[in-house]
């Protein structure tokens, strides 16, 4: 007996039609497009397929930016709904009425209601808030601003989470107080919170871009005002109660390889170990952490506050410092520039200076090959000539 | 280089924008390592990501790259530095001084505190976030690792003002590297559907949907507005104070992204402003300005419909735009003339008045006269700015992308700049900060794996396996 099947387990309905007579195509199936390859036809594979109705359901919110807001991949829920979006907070209308209102006439109001001063003027800065607050809500089209748990673009990997860029108010500020106040860069990094090399990186890419205004040149600007809509960034609101948000932690001390290495170190009781020991101990040249770190200026000046120094006081000493380091810096200059002046000789060329200095052959050390040594590679033949290697500088002045 | 490299069966998280990887990213998992011995966990966590970190690099390239010692930092707080010199931590007998529970317990988050583990084994791949396609992939100057590396290699990039052309250039923290801006906005623009037309087949597709689905929606909405805006000139002839919040409502409307990028729907609120202006101030400009504002509105009207049948050439498309400009420029400058001449006829202190008016956020409180010439003179500045932008980002089938443009489909994904990287969009630079660096609970080099993938990844490079 021939083994049963069952009719719905049959792909194709069963005729006693010869199968080369038949026509292929099943009725319940319509054929699949000829152009498979096109990205709105039907696609053949089945994870294909699963793909594509991935995009027109979940995925679909993936296509264009949310306005005012980041759209990473864990904000949203399995099914494509917006998690934050949830819940829904009102804020209290007799406030919303208040904002919608003239500032003239709140301040006349206030007057008649025989205020103070300084009330009033908290009360301006605390409407100001609020109207900025509202605005960026009404920016975003009402949805809530992200969460930590949104800014996630990885949804896997929990330790990376996209931070914050400098918006293009503060970008200005910056380059404001470093070029035209003529302030200090690290006080400007101290009182924005934003890190010394990224102060100095802004006040430097800020200067190109005047420059190619002055010039006429064509500016990215709708690039620009696209992408920093994507980011999350960093806000300046001068005339707001908390006009200055901090940006990044300023006083990194790197992880020194000395330090990964736990050691024992017995010591009496009585000792009064400190920071400055412990360092010695990991290294005898290790400086302790409140010299590695990019502000120790910070430092010092929390001290003195606590040992009790009036503002005119702090103000003085930290002139003094900063005279020191500038005398140090001369000193040095000056010192290089007199060995250069009597060590050195300069034969000037027609397109290269060239200079002669007098060395030592003992640094070449036993085995002739000290790194520091004149002629540290002699012997060994260059490769970077041969055929096939590539020579790609190190750097770029 | 693998021949699949999008494909869906093994799927690959890889350093682009595209659909794929979206996809790929959205079913990621972590590999199952109960049936699976220690060398086999270790090989799949490396081949996974090193799908991801630069498949461009050989192997034997990266592995002679590979350290194991990785970077991190701490953030130290200034004031707890100054106020302790580390001997505290020795105090007490044996281990150090008790804390007690109540201390270490924070309020706000209404947990104990605990400092976040650093995580070290996200740093594998950080010598090569070095590299100046990563690193121009990293700064959102290109959809992808590879569109990078041909940007480098086509010579569109400057490492402190001088030609690049190595993508395995190693970036010295301080460096500024610059892209074309050009080469950046077509890039990562929308693709043009046709050489010749600036349309994309992402705006296709929009239009598409809104058609298929939204059909009846837009209808009603179209319905409303016109009702609104009937009720609105209604309004207009017993107080002028509705028109401006209307007007607000417009501008709102207009600085909606999705409309600004497009030209022709910039064009119709240009044409709604001016037809408000028009309306508006009837009864206070002096003829020839009314005229002036009523060719205007003519003018824009003649680009709106040459927008609409889409057979215009690029220059005269520009040159439009451009005369409309001019026109508006011409009117601003006029318009404040105007107004004040009325107000010195109307009332005795004109200046004082005039500067009133400028101060004063919303006319409610004062008389309609000048309510109507305040509307006027925010409309022009209105009408001032659309013009702008419409400006800045103009049509033109000549460009390599899609105009106007506008970022391309499932960017807004995968936009996140990481702190070693300080950009700036405007003139398409970035400056290479420092290394990336791990530091308590956070790890700067961006990578989609979990922890453990890259533990194991780690280790296979550890070269004893």
């Amino acid at each position: 007996m021939p083994p049963r099947i069952s009719t719905s387990r049959l792909t194709q309905p069963q005729t006693c039609e010869c199968f080369r007579s038949r026509s292929r195509k099943s009725p319940s199936t319509p054929a699949p497009s000829t152009r498979q390859f096109h990205a709105t036809a039907r696609h053949g594979t089945r994870l294909r397929r699963n793909m594509w109705e991935w995009f027109q359901g979940p995925g679909r919110v993936f296509r264009e930016p949310l306005p005012g807001s980041t759209n990473y991949l864990s904000a949203y829920d399995k099914q494509g709904n917006l998690l934050r979006a949830r819940r829904n907070q009102q804020e209290d209308p007799e406030d919303q009425d208040e904002l919608d209102q003239d500032e003239d006439a709140i301040v006349q109001r206030e007057l008649d209601q025989g205020l103070d001063d300084v009330e009033r003027e908290n009360r301006a800065i605390d409407r100001a808030t609020k109207r900025s607050a509202r605005e960026e809500i009404e920016e975003r089209g009402g949805i809530p601003p992200e969460r930590q748990g949104d800014m996630r673009p990885y949804p896997l990997n929990q330790s990376f989470k996209s931070q914050p860029v400098l918006s293009e108010d503060l970008r200005e500020q910056l380059y404001v107080q470093v070029v035209h106040y003529r302030h200090d860069v690290s006080s400007v990094a101290a009182t924005f919170g934003v890190d010394i090399r990224r102060v100095a990186a802004v006040v430097r890419l800020k200067t190109i871009e005047k420059q190619w205004e002055e010039e006429g040149k064509q500016l990215a600007k709708p690039y620009a005002k696209a992408v920093l809509n994507m980011l999350p960034t960093t806000p300046f609101k001068p005339e707001t109660s908390k006009p200055i948000t901090p940006h990044e932690p300023i006083n990194d001390l790197p992880v020194h390889p000395r330090t990964r290495q736990q050691i024992f170190y017995p010591t009496s009781e009585s000792r009064q170990f400190t920071r400055e020991d412990a360092a010695k101990v990991f290294d005898s040249k290790l400086l302790p952490a409140d010299q590695r770190i990019p502000l120790p200026m910070l430092v010092d000046l929390e001290r003195w506050k606590l040992q009790g120094l009036g503002r005119e006081e702090r103000q003085k000493k930290q002139r003094e410092m900063d005279d020191a380091a500038r005398t140090a810096i001369e000193t040095a200059a000056r010192k290089k520039a007199a060995w250069e002046a009597s060590a050195l000789r300069t034969v000037p060329g027609r397109r290269w200076d060239f200079k002669f200095e007098d060395i030592s052959a003992e640094k070449v050390g036993k085995d002739g090959r000290g790194r520091q040594a004149v002629g540290y590679r002699y012997g060994m033949p260059h490769e970077d000539r041969k055929r096939g290697m590539v020579k790609i500088p190190t750097s770029v002045e | 280089m693998p021949r699949k490299f999008h494909g869906l069966k093994k799927p690959k998280v890889r350093q682009d924008w595209s659909k794929e990887t979206l996809y790929n990213l959205s079913r990621l998992v972590t590999p199952p390592a109960s049936r699976k011995t220690f060398f086999q966990q270790k090989w799949l966590a490396k081949s996974m990501t090193r799908a991801y970190h630069n498949p461009y690099v050989r192997e034997g390239q990266w592995t002679r790259m590979f350290d194991r010692r990785l970077p991190a930092v701490v953030s130290m707080n200034h004031q707890y530095l100054a106020r302790h010199d580390g001997s505290e931590q020795a105090s007490g007998r044996g281990s150090g001084v008790e804390e007690s529970p109540m201390a270490r317990f924070d309020g706000e988050r209404g947990q104990e505190n605990r400092i976040d583990k650093t995580p070290y084994m996200h740093m594998t791949y950080h010598p090569l976030e070095r590299r100046l396609d990563t690193a121009i992939w990293r700064a959102l100057f290109a959809s992808s690792v590879k569109q990078a590396r041909q940007l480098v290699v086509h010579g569109w990039v400057k490492v402190n003002g001088k030609k690049m052309i190595y993508p395995g250039y190693q970036l010295n923290p301080g460096d500024m590297f610059q892209v074309d801006p050009e080469r950046v906005m077509y890039a990562t623009g929308a693709r043009k559907r046709k050489k010749t037309s600036p349309v994309s087949d992402q705006d296709l597709r929009a239009e598409r949907e809104a058609d298929e689905q939204g059909s009846r929606v837009a209808k009603s909405r179209e319905e409303q507005e016109l009702e609104e805006q009937s009720e609105v000139e209604d309004e207009e002839s017993e107080a002028g104070a509705a028109t401006l919040e209307s007007d607000e409502e417009l501008e709102v409307m207009g600085t909606k992204p999705e409309d600004e990028q497009d030209a022709k729907k910039a064009m119709k609120n240009l044409l709604a402003r001016a037809k408000r202006i028009l309306e508006d101030s009837k009864r206070k400009l002096s003829g020839k300005r009314l005229q002036e504002l009523r060719a205007f509105t003519q003018s824009l009207r003649k680009t709106m419909s040459k927008h609409g049948s889409k057979t215009e050439s690029s220059q005269a498309d520009e040159g439009s735009i451009e005369d409309l400009e001019v026109a508006l420029a011409e009117i601003m400058t006029k318009i404040p003339e105007d107004s004040a001449s009325t107000e010195a006829t109307s009332t005795q202190q004109a200046k004082a008045s005039a500067d009133a008016i400028n101060k004063s956020a919303n006319p409610q409180m004062q008389d309609p006269e000048k309510t109507d010439e305040y509307v006027a003179r925010k409309d022009a500045e209105l009408l001032h700015a659309a013009l702008e932008r419409a400006r800045a980002n103009p049509v033109d089938p000549t460009k390599p992308y899609a105009t106007p443009w506008k970022p391309r489909e499932f960017m807004s994904a995968f936009a996140f700049i990481p702190r070693y990287l300080e950009v700036n969009q405007n003139i398409c630079s970035a400056v290479y900060l420092r290394h990336p660096v791990a530091r308590p609970g956070l790890a700067e080099v961006p990578t989609p794996f979990h922890s453990e993938t890259m533990a194991l990844a780690f280790n296979w490079y550890l070269r004893r396996r």
